[in-house]
């Protein structure tokens, strides 16, 4: 929304131009009010009366209030009108009361949270209600003409959960992923991002968007790429560890060496994304706040310490939040390298999920999707109480 | 605000209550009968990969042949198939005939969205018992098999000449013994290549269990520790423990020129394999060779594509005419000229273009002796869990006593989704 109030006043002819600040909001809505009259007397009116910063929402009950006993109807020329004065502060007690006013505003109000609204509810909020309540049947692929035709099982499926090795398996698979992914990744991006933003001036760009070119490439195109590389006989790789004398793993097909290659190449394309977030947030950091630590006599690491790294907190708080979420559900690289092995090296809980799911086993899956999204929101928490902002 | 939560909870016990598992109608059955007469009217025909992209040509001969009938065509890619189809089952929008994976039929039929094979119409003793097993859920059709394929072993022709293997192993003893012998006298690397687990390594492993004597499913209960299934198991593992076969997975495009160059002796595959080691130039270069015997037969692993006509068909009896004609020996074998699918259809082999062709006689003949694994909706899962316990064998961290019977105990706690 432009910010441009001596624009909206010339529609409004009777407002001073001191009220106009708080008039801000409102002024696209009252350009293209349909009765332009009735909008201008009221905002002359609010001039004349007190209180500018008045809650906007009494705000509105009154002023629709007014309008409706001046106006043929509450229709929707009447709603519009109700944007149309926010700041109308005038003896809003009396008009918030009014139960008409109350319903109309309340109209408006659904009429445009609506569209997102429906949505969501139908998109989002309906499959994930519905997904719990899977989770508490024994629904199998065999039911999908009978949905309703399901025995109620309760928390059974979450119990059998926790006795399934496979999914043990899984679980222990993501947490390494996570655990040593998610700090590599961090460190590797802050890395990255502090190198472009002191040194490299000139070919900044250049390199951004080399970092980030994995961030965008189709999963697919990179594990042709990586297999290649991570060949044991002709690879890129144990080509050059046989140039210094090591005699390579095959990778992928090595129980030891699996899970940590998919560490790396995750961290690898992942790593563009942070480095963009870390980068925004150092060029965020004062420049006078250096020079004063120059002057106060801190060498480069001290400064990194206690000056750049508690500046970063909330920018680091969002890059561990959104790699935790994404390696949580870490899935893409197992399922297009290694199908989860040799011998479930590389399970991950996403995959086994989808696994379960593509057996049909809905119910079981489903609450396997539930577990996967209590520790989401577990770690995202853990992580906002370690790095909560103590900056004040 | 109570009496709105006293409401949701009333409306939430009603939901609840009208769950719970109706018994099974159990019993084979047979379908109803189809008109007579020619087809007519609109038929939808969901049909995946080559065969969706193809199967226009053999719909428009039908048309042809049925003036009043119109059969369209939505070529389906497999990697979505299974859940369009799952979708289109809940959501009630079925095409009129889908194709489906062999393995994918008892789940289906479960639903009880297929429509029951009429038996005067599509008649069993025209197909390969095999396959016509595939289409089978408790003693029922709901499917019928459309083509074929079946698993051989590839061996490269020179090896095998320089290691003196002049005819194909009659027994699983002698196939040990080429597989030594191309290893050490014909020079491969490897003197058989067999899956180490992983995705689809039952394929490969299941027929040494049939060539034993043995099974996977009796029609009670799962068989996959007896005797017989283990002494496969134990035969698959002696390949690795003798260092004849490789423990490490190959990707798919390594096996053929692995092959061509003599690397790896021989691997088992299916049809395929013909077309893209024949693109690599090696066309005379490799021969075939029909599996071996344990204590039992030569048998292999029957896969393929059936096709079936759903319950919700809007134009059923013209959904089966379409079927039965896809079925005919002639249709079947134009198909084989078409996408080189091999004819489910017995009498189709008949036909000089597969006769007279030496490398397809030896599929011939193996598909008189192929099985498929139970019909049963679970299998895909039971699968997973043997392909599992295959690449602890194949690894050498599990004996193959304890993998079959991890084997069996999984598969049992699976059940057979009944």
């Amino acid at each position: 929304m432009p910010r441009r109030p001596d624009a909206a006043d010339t529609s409004a002819p009777g407002s001073p131009p001191d009220a106009a600040p708080n008039r801000v909001p409102a002024d696209p809505s009252e350009a293209s009010g349909p009765t332009p009259a009735t909008p201008s007397g009221e905002v002359s009116g609010a001039a004349s009366g007190e209180a500018p910063g008045s809650a906007a929402d009494s705000a509105a009950g009154s002023a629709s209030d007014v309008r409706s006993s001046r106006a043929p109807g509450p229709g929707t020329a009447a709603d519009s009108g109700v944007v149309a004065g926010p700041a109308v502060g005038v003896r809003s007690g009396r008009a918030a009361n009014s139960p008409r006013g109350g319903l109309s505003r309340a109209l408006t109000g659904w009429g445009f949270a609506l569209p997102f609204t429906l949505l969501f509810l139908v998109f989002t909020a309906g499959p994930v209600v519905m997904s719990l309540l899977m989770s508490l049947t024994d629904l199998r692929g065999t039911d999908l003409l009978n949905p309703f035709n399901v025995n109620i099982v309760g928390i059974d499926n979450y119990v059998r959960l926790f006795s399934d090795a496979k999914f043990l398996t899984a679980a222990g698979n993501t947490a390494v992923f996570v655990v040593v992914g998610v700090p590599l990744t961090m460190a590797l991006s802050l890395v990255v991002a502090l190198g472009l933003n002191s040194g490299l001036v000139r070919f900044q760009t250049v390199f951004r968007v080399g970092y980030y070119l994995p961030v965008v490439t189709s999963i697919v195109a990179i594990s042709v790429v990586w297999r290649f590389v991570l060949q044991p006989d002709t690879g890129l790789l144990n080509e050059i560890l046989r140039f210094v004398g090591i005699d390579g793993p095959n990778w992928l097909n090595n129980q030891t060496f699996a899970l940590p290659t998919l560490i790396v190449m995750g961290a690898w394309r992942n790593l563009g994304f942070g480095m963009v977030i870390f980068l925004a947030g150092l060029q965020a950091i004062p420049k006078d706040l250096y020079e004063a630590a120059t002057i106060d006599g801190a060498r480069r690491f001290a400064q990194f310490r206690y000056l750049t790294v508690p500046m970063l907190r909330p920018t680091m708080l969002f890059v561990a939040v959104i790699t935790t979420i994404g390696y949580v559900q870490f899935f893409e690289e197992p399922f297009v390298m290694t199908q989860g092995g040799p011998l479930d090296s590389t399970l991950s809980l996403a995959f086994h999920t989808y696994n379960q799911f593509g057996f049909g086993n809905y119910g079981y899956a489903s609450a396997m999707g539930y577990v996967l999204f209590v520790v989401v929101v577990l770690l995202s928490i853990v992580w906002f109480r370690l790095l909560r902002s103590n900056v004040e | 605000m109570t009496r709105r939560l006293l409401a949701a909870v009333a409306v939430a016990a009603l939901a609840l209550s009208a769950c719970g598992r109706d018994s099974d109608g159990g019993g084979a059955q047979e379908g109803e009968a189809v008109a007579g007469g020619k087809a007519s009217g609109d038929i939808t025909v969901w049909a995946m990969g080559t065969e969706g992209e193809k199967l226009s040509v053999l719909a428009d001969a039908f048309m042809k042949e049925n003036p009043d009938a119109s059969v369209k065509v939505t070529p389906v890619p497999w990697d979505g198939a299974h859940n369009k189809l799952s979708s289109a089952i809940a959501g009630q929008q079925t095409p009129d005939v889908t194709m489906l994976g062999t393995t994918w039929v008892g789940e289906f039929a479960k639903t009880g969205a297929l429509d029951v094979v009429p038996p005067d119409f599509v008649k069993e003793a025209d197909f390969f018992p095999g396959a016509w097993e595939t289409g089978v859920v408790d003693g029922t059709a709901y499917s019928v098999p459309w083509y074929v394929e079946t698993r051989l072993l590839y061996v490269n022709k020179s090896v095998a000449e320089k290691a003196g293997v002049t005819s194909p192993p009659k027994t699983w003893a002698e196939l040990t013994q080429a597989a030594k012998d191309m290893q050490a006298k014909g020079g491969a690397k490897w003197g058989i290549y067999l899956q180490p687990g992983q995705m689809g390594a039952w394929q490969t492993v299941m027929p040494f269990v049939w060539q034993n004597g043995g099974d996977i499913y009796d029609g009670q209960g799962f068989t996959l520790d007896s005797p017989e299934a283990v002494g496969a198991l134990e035969y698959y593992k002696s390949f690795y423990d003798a260092g004849l076969s490789t423990r490490d997975r190959l990707r798919e495009g390594e096996t053929e020129p692995k092959l061509l160059s003599g690397e790896i002796a021989s691997f088992v595959s299916g049809p395929w394999h013909i077309g893209l080691l024949d693109e690599l130039g090696g066309e005379g270069k490799y021969e075939l060779w029909p599996m071996p015997t344990g204590s039992g037969d030569f048998t292999s692993f029957i896969g393929g594509s059936n096709l079936a006509v759903f319950k919700g068909a809007k134009n059923r009896d013209a959904a089966w005419k379409f079927v039965s004609y896809l079925m005919k020996p002639d249709v079947q074998v134009k198909w084989y000229q078409t996408v080189a699918d091999l004819p489910s259809v017995q009498a189709a082999w008949d036909d000089e273009t597969l006769a007279g062709d030496a490398q397809l006689k030896v599929f011939g003949d193996q598909l008189d002796k192929a099985k498929a694994p139970p019909s049963i909706p679970t299998w895909e899962q039971i699968a997973a869990g043997i392909d599992t316990e295959l690449e602890k064998i194949a690894k050498g961290t599990e004996s193959a006593a304890d993998a079959a019977k991890a084997m069996q105990s999984q598969a049992t706690s699976i059940g057979t989704g009944g």
